[in-house]
């Protein structure tokens, strides 16, 4: 041990340098890491849309003045359901990936503590139009559809699907079929939980990052008095998606075109597209990060290897004479090994304070969840084996410099 | 003068003695220079005043002015901006800032009065002195009178661009155009104005991160009468429905902001006492029916609160700043042992009679020559770097732009760069005695 410190002790700068290097690039890559995986979530959580290649997504169908009628709204959907190649259609107040109309809200099972934040979509037959993947219970039935809202239906009893995981969380350890839940506190509207999904994912995957982005809850029926509704259209299998489309455009228009804003005009998207722009914010953000990753790893590596290299060549002679007193070569090569790997696991200590140092300051400065401890060993390790990386040619070098240098110019 | 080049000269013999090791180590600081230099471009086009020497004057009023209707609605958690008409008009005739005004957003459709051009574009409608405190600079007329706004005069203004659409001419004062239900005259036309980054209506304009082009300016009491509405009525009492776009109904709605323009700090406690009286009056009168709370928010205390710059401007800036240090850090070390390994070559200069002071100057003038390297390498990396910003479908995506102020920046900083990462390692190596360095050669 000690023939391993005493020449750090000794030749104070390139050691220091090293250490910084490790541990700057340690609370960087960990801090960047981070970010990475919090960017991927949106993109990575499942969205619980079966055959999203048939769905057709209508937004942006903007009411000028006042909301629109219900009964117009119902029209509406009547005719595209007459459209051929059409299996389903749905109108509600928002669907997954429409993030201009978004309705969020607290809820508590009753009789549970549990709070979960969650997406609501209120909407006739969105299961079906969806192709949700119901786990338990049941899909709402016709008369639930047919019910008219007061209000966009926030506020009034009535039977509830949830994913699986919003059920879990409220109703832990119960069946949730049955179970009522209520949302906020003032005003207690009741509703009995009747379906369990799979998955759904809510439409803000913004804000904070302990948000489960599959908390999502369905009402039934359509909303009155909203301006900004989205129509679901479910394309029969066989039937092409664009052909439906186009028509769908056209009914819409022909329906609900004298009743909208001016100035901005409705959407027609297929679901992936719609996921694809909805997402590409996040998509973007991971592969800066991956980037930043990467360069940083690489300007560590050639970092480490040149200032090795020099060091090692600094001390040749000395590596000569250890030699010519009988060292291997492997016990140079293990030595040499060992040496970054002290170097480097220093650097990575001091790294992994100083990665938890940034994270507080960021958490503080822009709203990120705390560093889960987990990273710091990933972090630690990812640098260790760069290091050994960077450590081999120059160490395999001074493994080959051979006893005789030992007598050479003393 | 002539040691400096002469420093030069040697600098760049040697760099040609070790190729590999020298663009290691001018890549790395270009790498590190260029992130940098992208992440504070966008940072710096997105951050200070909106309008330069206007807004940070400009104070924005909310207070909790909900009346009977939409008592039932949430808690009061987050300060409010979005006043009723009433409460707007009533605060910006009280003349009690240097000047104030009321403001909301719309979206119309105006159109010559033969209908044959018209062109759908956003603007403002407003109460009171909107034009002149916003700076709008005029290229013909006036802004309107408080004598045309109180008779509901059906004028507007309209910026250059809209002028030429429509007339063919930016001089379009004294011609009429057709908005909503009614004929506007033109009383004056504006050259194309835009805040740098969106700060009125915030609370309405998710998304919108940079200032959009304002095209017409009509006053908003002759507007309601005529059809055209805000885009958004906002917050509306419960008799009415909950939001609605491009209605004129607005009595009972909160969707109107107030904005006052004071000079001094001094100005700005008096406005708050004065706003306290009006909020309390109108408490205990019974028409607001909760606490009002009224607060006065600055531009930028605003625009902070409502987080209208995306945290991850700021986030890219300090992961683009640790990793130039990264590189900074790797780089001194690169060029510490190139110095070092060069010890018997300094040995004969020092031997020679060289100061410690020259040696340490001949390192010093190597590594800002690298660093000025690592900048003109930094330069093109940084125009590719906002080039992919701009391909992103991210809000600031037009924000990243190159300016000759970013290429000064980046001259400066680069030799920056390459002093620092110089001093530690010429110091080291104008340290050891010449004996010492003579032996080891």
């Amino acid at each position: 041990m000690r023939h391993l410190l005493a020449p750090l002790l000794r030749h104070r700068l390139m050691p220091f340098l090293v250490v910084l290097q490790v541990a700057l690039a340690c609370a960087i890559a960990c801090n960047a890491l981070f970010l990475l995986q919090q960017r991927l979530k949106p993109i990575l959580t499942p969205d619980g849309i079966g055959e999203p290649s048939h769905l057709i997504i209508a937004s942006k169908i903007i009411s000028r003045g006042k909301p629109w009628e219900t009964s117009r709204l119902r029209d509406t959907e009547r005719a595209l359901r007459g459209l051929p190649g059409v299996a389903s259609v749905s109108v509600a107040g928002s669907l997954p990936m429409v993030t201009n109309a978004r309705m969020n809200g607290r809820v508590q099972g009753v009789g549970h503590g549990t709070r979960a934040d969650t997406a609501m979509y209120i909407g006739d037959h969105l299961v079906k139009t969806l192709d949700l993947k119901l786990v338990a219970g049941r899909d709402f039935t016709a008369e639930e559809d047919a019910v008219r809202n007061h209000g966009v239906g926030m506020r009034q009893d009535g039977p509830v699907i949830l994913t699986r995981s919003l059920a879990d969380k409220l109703f832990p350890d119960q069946k949730a079929v049955g179970q009522t839940l209520q949302l906020g506190d003032k005003h207690p509207a009741v509703r009995t939980v009747v379906g369990v999904v799979a998955h759904l994912m809510r439409n803000d995957f913004g804000g904070g990052a302990h948000r489960n982005l599959d908390h999502a809850m369905l009402f039934p029926s359509i909303p009155s008095a909203w301006p900004l509704p989205s129509i679901g259209i479910r394309v029969a299998a066989g039937a092409d998606p664009q052909q439906v489309r186009k028509q769908a455009e056209n009914v819409i228009q022909r329906m609900l075109g004298d009743g909208m804003v001016r100035g901005i005009d409705p959407a027609y998207d297929m679901y992936g597209a719609l996921r694809d722009q909805a997402l590409a914010r996040y998509r973007a953000s991971v592969w800066l990060l991956a980037g930043v990753c990467l360069v940083v790893l690489i300007v560590t590596l050639a970092g480490i290897m040149g200032l090795t290299a020099y060091w090692v060549q600094q001390r040749t002679r000395q590596i000569g004479i250890r030699r010519a007193l009988g060292a291997t070569r492997r016990s140079i090569l293990r030595d040499l090994q060992a040496e970054n790997f002290l170097l480097v696991g220093f650097g990575s200590l001091l790294g992994l304070m100083a990665a938890y140092g940034v994270n507080l300051w960021l958490m503080h400065h822009y709203e990120l969840p705390r560093l889960p401890w987990s990273y710091l060993p990933v972090g630690a390790v990812l640098l260790l084996v760069l290091g050994q990386l960077a450590v081999l040619s120059p160490a395999l070098r001074a493994a080959r410099v051979p006893p005789v240098v030992a007598t050479r110019s003393v | 003068m002539t040691m400096f080049t002469y420093y030069l000269e040697l600098a760049w013999r040697r760099c040609r003695q070790n190729v590999p090791i020298v663009l290691l180590v001018v890549l790395t600081m270009a790498i590190g220079i260029a992130s940098c230099m992208t992440a504070t471009t966008i940072f710096a086009a997105l951050s200070g005043e909106p309008l330069p020497g206007i807004s940070d004057h400009l104070y924005v009023v909310t207070m909790d002015s909900r009346t009977q209707g939409d008592a039932n609605d949430a808690a009061y958690d987050t300060p409010q901006s979005l006043l009723n008409l009433r409460d707007a008009k009533a605060l910006v005739d009280a003349h009690h800032a240097d000047s104030q005004f009321a403001q909301a957003q719309s979206l119309a459709q105006v159109s010559t009065t033969d209908g044959k051009h018209s062109d759908r574009v956003i603007g403002l409608l407003g109460y009171g002195s909107l034009l002149s405190t916003l700076g709008v600079p005029f290229r013909y007329g006036r802004p309107w009178t408080e004598a045309e706004q109180t008779a509901h005069a059906p004028v507007v203004v309209i910026d250059a661009t809209l002028a030429e659409k429509l007339f063919g001419t930016s001089d379009a004062v004294g011609r009429s155009v057709t908005m909503g239900t009614g004929t506007f005259r033109i009383i004056g036309v504006t050259a194309p104005w835009k805040p740098r980054m969106q700060f009125l209506g915030l609370t309405q304009n998710a998304g919108n991160l940079l200032g959009q082009d304002m095209q017409f300016y009509a006053p908003v009491g002759a507007a309601l009468d005529h059809g055209v509405g805000p885009l958004n009525t906002g917050k509306c009492a419960k008799s009415a429905p909950v939001v609605n776009f491009q209605s004129t109904h607005v009595t009972h709605c909160r969707w109107i902001e107030v904005w006052v323009s004071l000079d001094a700090p001094a100005r700005a406690s008096a406005y708050r006492v004065f706003l306290t009286h009006y909020a309390q009056a109108q408490h205990q009168a019974g028409r607001f029916v909760q606490e009002p709370k009224p607060r006065l928010f600055g531009t930028q205390a605003w625009m902070d609160r409502l987080k209208a710059i995306p945290g991850d401007v700021g986030l890219n800036v300090v992961l683009a700043g640790g990793f130039l240090l990264l590189c900074m850090i790797n780089v001194a070390g690169l060029l510490a042992a190139r110095f070092l390994r060069r010890q018997g070559h300094v040995a004969i200069r020092r031997a020679l009679g060289a100061s410690r002071r020259h040696v340490f100057m001949q390192h010093l003038v190597e590594a800002g020559a690298l660093g000025m390297a690592g900048g003109v390498l930094a330069l093109p990396l940084t125009w590719l770097g906002l080039w992919v910003v701009r391909m992103q479908p991210v809000a600031y995506a037009a924000a990243a732009q190159f300016s000759p102020g970013v290429f000064a920046i980046l001259a400066l900083l680069s030799l920056l760069v390459g002093l620092a990462v110089g001093i530690l390692p010429a110091w080291r190596v104008c340290r050891q005695p010449p004996a010492l360095q003579i032996k080891l050669a």
